[in-house]
């Protein structure tokens, strides 16, 4: 869990976007870069293979400034969404603070979101961090797709939002719903601070 | 809690902005809430004595705060 660190006057926060394989989880972090004003934009670290799937994981170092005192970053990570980058995954998830869950909105892509959804849970499990508890957020991308082609919000949301947490239809391409998401689990994950452990204790 | 899906030509250049100060409002109630230093309570003010009378001792908060001073 992240911590407010009052000696060096830190906080680091790591978000991990997680979903199935081309749902867009590159694209959130290419369009929150793209909207970094340029003294703030440091370097987006992004390995594709030749195709343009993301091979390992895409790293955002998102670095806000002092605010409040505080040197202040947010960490943004994709992680591979073909089933076979198993072990990157849960590499990337160690130390996380928050998940925004990037479901792909298209109908035929149900299974995949469902079969992600559940290697969260299972790679959260294996890090010992509570899957029930863990500061999450989903996003259901590519709204902007034709109506015949994707499933409805609320379908989305009964399959896989069985913790009822915050929701954002999204079109990552357009930007539209990308920082929505961002301030929602920005928010979730800073509530949940916590001052470090005194001394002795 | 859903929200609308904004087209991403719509008001880009304020994306960044504005969630910066929502974050700095944040961070800002958290860090405050979780200070683990104890915090100076504000000086109370001390009221003057209006007309000291005599043999009264007109200082009596800076007289007591001296004395408790050198008794620590």
């Amino acid at each position: 869990m992240s911590v407010v660190n009052y000696g060096t006057r830190e906080i680091t926060c790591k978000i991990v976007y997680y979903g199935p394989g081309r749902s867009g989880k590159t694209t959130n972090l290419q369009h929150v870069y793209s909207q970094l004003p340029e003294e703030r934009k440091g370097k987006m670290v992004s390995l594709a293979t030749e195709t343009d799937r993301t091979l390992f994981f895409d790293f955002l170092p998102l670095d806000l400034g002092t605010i409040s005192g505080f040197a202040t970053r947010f960490q943004l990570y994709t992680v591979p969404g073909q089933v076979y980058y198993a072990a990157t995954r849960k590499l990337v998830l160690q130390g996380v603070d928050g998940v925004v869950f990037v479901a792909d909105s298209q109908s035929r892509q149900l299974a995949e979101n469902i079969e992600s959804l559940q290697d969260l849970h299972a790679n959260l499990a294996d890090e010992g961090l509570d899957p029930r508890t863990l500061p999450l957020v989903m996003q259901y991308n590519k709204r902007d797709l034709p109506p015949g082609e994707i499933s409805g919000i609320e379908e989305l949301d009964e399959t896989l939002n069985f913790r009822a947490v915050p929701y954002f239809p999204a079109n990552a391409i357009n930007g539209g719903g990308v920082f929505e998401t961002l301030r929602s689990i920005a928010s979730t994950v800073l509530g949940r601070l916590s001052a470090p452990a005194p001394k002795g204790s | 809690m859903a929200t609308g899906v904004k087209k991403g030509s719509e008001d880009d250049s304020g994306e960044f902005a504005e969630f910066m100060a929502d974050i700095s409002h944040e961070i800002a109630k958290r860090v405050e809430s979780l200070d683990p230093t104890p915090k100076s309570r504000p000086a109370q003010r001390k009221q003057a004595t209006p007309v000291p009378d005599a043999g009264v001792i007109a200082e009596w908060d800076n007289v007591a705060d001296r004395m408790i001073e050198e008794m620590g």
